[in-house]
């Protein structure tokens, strides 16, 4: 919580930086924006590129681009691995400094933010067999300004043990069935609590969505002009979240250090929970041996007027408007997105392919958990691209946490929470 | 601790209080122990065992794989060095620029003493996010990203310090400047003579305030150093061990270790001369 204020208020000081240091900017954003996208040129990369990649993919990527530079001789990759922590703070100010690397790994939520510091992508880098939805987080005016790496979506984890003992034979499609499973759970398994479900703080909203979204429920209107967050659906899903914390069957307020969820899925306390998929190394390793064929995952359940549709993200790869090596930067890029190097870094990394032809790949189909991942995929849909959504995101977490923990009217909550984000705007 | 001399019936009166006293002090030297204790177990747990439901005390299986990744597959050497270079030259440096600015404010007249003072205080309000972008600005545009100076140089002469330093060396009767400016004594003999041998404790307090904020310093270092052999070890730490949506509690616990260690040992060392410092400089 506290990290994420400062987070707020570091953001704010960076953006008036940005706005004093913009006036000394030699270019406008009218001559590098737009859909002015650079061609690339003929023949292999060469020189110097610079990437700075968060974690995980920070450490390997280094080691993974050999071929890349085994092909092109006259290049050289220079990874710098940042930690998550700040990452977001770390290029924000090295874009006021001017000292931003050729590429960077963005949050597919980063966008909004961070578009006016990238170069549009070039036409001969094709996107089209990527998911839909990772493109559109990063299309702003028609240009695309970075190019999906990975993606992300969640899912529901459970016990697949437990699940004969409560009474089950697969995993229900619907909210009745997922109820039935959590009250089962909770009665006949000796668990304590049938499912883990954000109940307050940061994003706990967005953790929710899932929900709402597989109920029919928007949070805006279709082309991004009107905030719609208390229509029925989302009443109506918001009051079914409700309810579990209302029977019991879910922790109003559950230990939200990260592990925590998956510990309490390990040893039966909490056997169901919505995470993505990392998780399914982290409950390998949570576990320890023989665990692996304990636990499954399912895709989010309908709601009564809606299909299964779950929370998408991942990240991008984007190219700096103050990158020195540009056009070996987007051939890095397009390599990274062919769709056989996506399969190997997948496992490499564990990082779900953003290329839709690289699932058909022996190392995403030999697990049946990747498939069903996969399978969500289909139906996703991402946040807001919106500056302001962030805020409104913040407003909901608020009151989101006043009805699971403090029993506020659910369409109370909600219109207070639409009438705070049209005072927020779309900022457009 | 000088024994105080106590009267037979006021022991008598005295022993269940102090009963008392010890019991409180066991529990609170245990909240403190514990953490560090619970650190030192767990950096040799399996991240299986940690993260177990419930936690275990004594560690099941032993292993070393925790702090054999920070030697074989991380670097931690060169971000030990780097932490150890940026911390020993800030200690330095603050301790010079503050104790001098510190001395000349204090003692020493010059028109717009006051105003300098006060600009002091006014910088000491000043939260460091607020400063923070246009620093990295100016540090860019002097070509000095990546490099110790840009590690360091911004935190020579803090007003925390120098405002601690004034305090104290306002404090020195003025007599002992004045029977050395008869003898003949110069401004710069004067404070290296008289002036800095006195101001042992506060030096001290400085030094380990000065120490522990640049050993623990994580969101400039992460800015500023833009390849991996400028990290220091907090960013390290924060590298390799909390991912985007996971943590690796083994890894982050024996680098914890790994850091916290040297820093525990400099205290056990040195500890007389830090508490006679923040004791000295506590009173006021």
């Amino acid at each position: 919580m506290i990290r994420h204020r400062l987070q707020a208020a570091f953001a704010v000081a960076a953006a008036s930086a940005l706005l004093v240091s913009g006036c000394g900017r030699a270019e406008s954003p009218e001559q590098t924006g737009g859909a002015a996208a650079t061609e690339l040129s003929d023949g292999p990369a060469t020189g110097t590129v610079t990437v700075w990649a968060q974690g995980t993919e920070g450490e390997a990527l280094q080691d993974f681009v050999k071929p890349f530079e085994e092909a092109n001789p006259d290049v050289q990759v220079e990874v710098t691995a940042v930690p998550w922590d700040s990452a977001q703070n770390k290029y924000q100010t090295a874009i006021a400094g001017g000292t931003t690397p050729d590429i960077g790994m963005l949050g597919s939520d980063w966008m909004p933010g961070f578009r006016s510091a990238l170069t549009p992508v070039p036409d001969d880098i094709d996107t089209s067999d990527v998911f839909p939805f990772a493109v559109e987080s990063t299309q702003f005016d028609d240009a695309r300004y970075a190019v999906p790496w990975y993606v992300e979506t969640r899912v529901i984890f459970y016990r697949t043990d437990l699940l004969q003992e409560a009474g089950f034979d697969e995993f229900p499609a619907d909210w009745e069935g997922l109820k039935d499973l959590a009250r089962a759970y909770q009665e006949d398994t000796g668990a304590e609590f049938g499912i883990s479900l954000p109940s307050g703080g940061w994003n706990s909203f967005l953790g929710g969505l899932p929900f709402a979204w597989s109920n029919g429920a928007e949070v805006m209107n279709e082309d991004q002009t009107e905030w719609t967050l208390d229509s029925p659906e989302m009443v109506e899903s918001l009051s079914y979240l409700n309810s579990f914390f209302e029977e019991g069957l879910a922790d109003k307020s559950p230990d939200t250090e990260s592990g925590s969820a998956s510990a309490d899925l390990v040893s039966g306390a909490v056997p169901m929970f919505l995470s993505g998929p990392w998780d399914i190394p982290g409950l390998e390793l949570a576990g320890g041996e023989g665990f692996e064929d304990k636990f499954g995952v399912a895709t989010v359940p309908a709601g009564p007027d809606g299909t299964s549709t779950s929370f998408a993200a991942g990240a991008n790869l984007g190219v700096f408007e103050d990158a020195e090596n540009p056009d070996a930067a987007w051939k890095l890029i397009q390599w990274l997105s062919e769709p056989d190097v996506q399969a190997r870094w997948f496992e490499a990394v564990n990082d779900l392919p953003a290329q839709q032809s690289a699932w058909d790949d022996e190392a995403l189909t030999a697990d049946p958990r990747v498939a069903v991942f996969g399978e969500q995929l289909q139906s996703v849909k991402i946040a807001p691209t919106l500056v302001s959504w962030t805020q409104v995101s913040a407003a909901a977490d608020t009151q989101v946490e006043q009805i699971f923990r403090g029993g506020k009217d659910v369409e109370d909550a909600l219109a207070e929470l639409q009438s705070t984000a049209d005072s927020l705007g779309t900022g457009q | 601790m000088t024994p105080v001399p106590v009267t037979p019936s006021a022991r008598r009166r005295g022993r269940p209080s102090r009963v008392l006293v010890y019991a409180a002090l066991t529990v609170a030297l245990a909240a403190t122990l514990i953490p560090f204790v619970w650190m030192f177990l767990g950096s040799v747990k399996t991240e299986a065992e940690l993260r177990q439901r419930p936690p275990t005390w004594w560690p099941q299986t032993f292993t070393w794989d925790n702090f054999t990744a920070w030697f074989g597959r991380l670097d931690i050497g060169t971000f030990f060095v780097n932490s150890v270079v940026v911390a020993a030259f800030t200690v330095l440096g603050t301790l010079v620029f503050c104790s001098l600015v510190g001395y000349a404010l204090a003692k020493l007249d010059f028109p717009g003493k006051r105003v300098v003072f006060t600009l002091v205080l006014v910088t000491l309000m000043v939260p460091g996010v607020v400063t923070f972008v246009p620093l990295f600005v100016v540090v860019s545009k002097l070509g000095m990203v990546s490099t110790y100076p840009a590690l360091i140089l911004p935190f020579l002469a803090g007003p925390l310090g120098v405002f601690l330093m004034r305090q104290f060396i306002k404090d020195i009767p003025d007599s002992l400047i004045e029977a050395a400016r008869i003898d003949g004594a110069g401004e710069l003999r004067i404070f290296l003579r008289v002036v800095m041998p006195l101001c042992g404790p506060a030096l001290a307090t400085l030094a380990i305030l000065t120490f522990l904020g640049s050993w623990n310093n994580f969101l400039w270092p992460l800015v500023v150093a833009q390849s991996e052999d400028m990290y220091t070890l907090p960013v390290a730490l924060s590298l390799y061990s909390v991912g985007q949506n996971s943590t690796n509690y083994g890894v982050l616990l024996a680098g914890s270790v790994l850091i916290i260690t040297p820093v525990l040992l400099l205290f056990v060392a040195l500890q007389r001369y830090f508490i006679q410092g923040i004791a000295a400089t506590g009173i006021k």
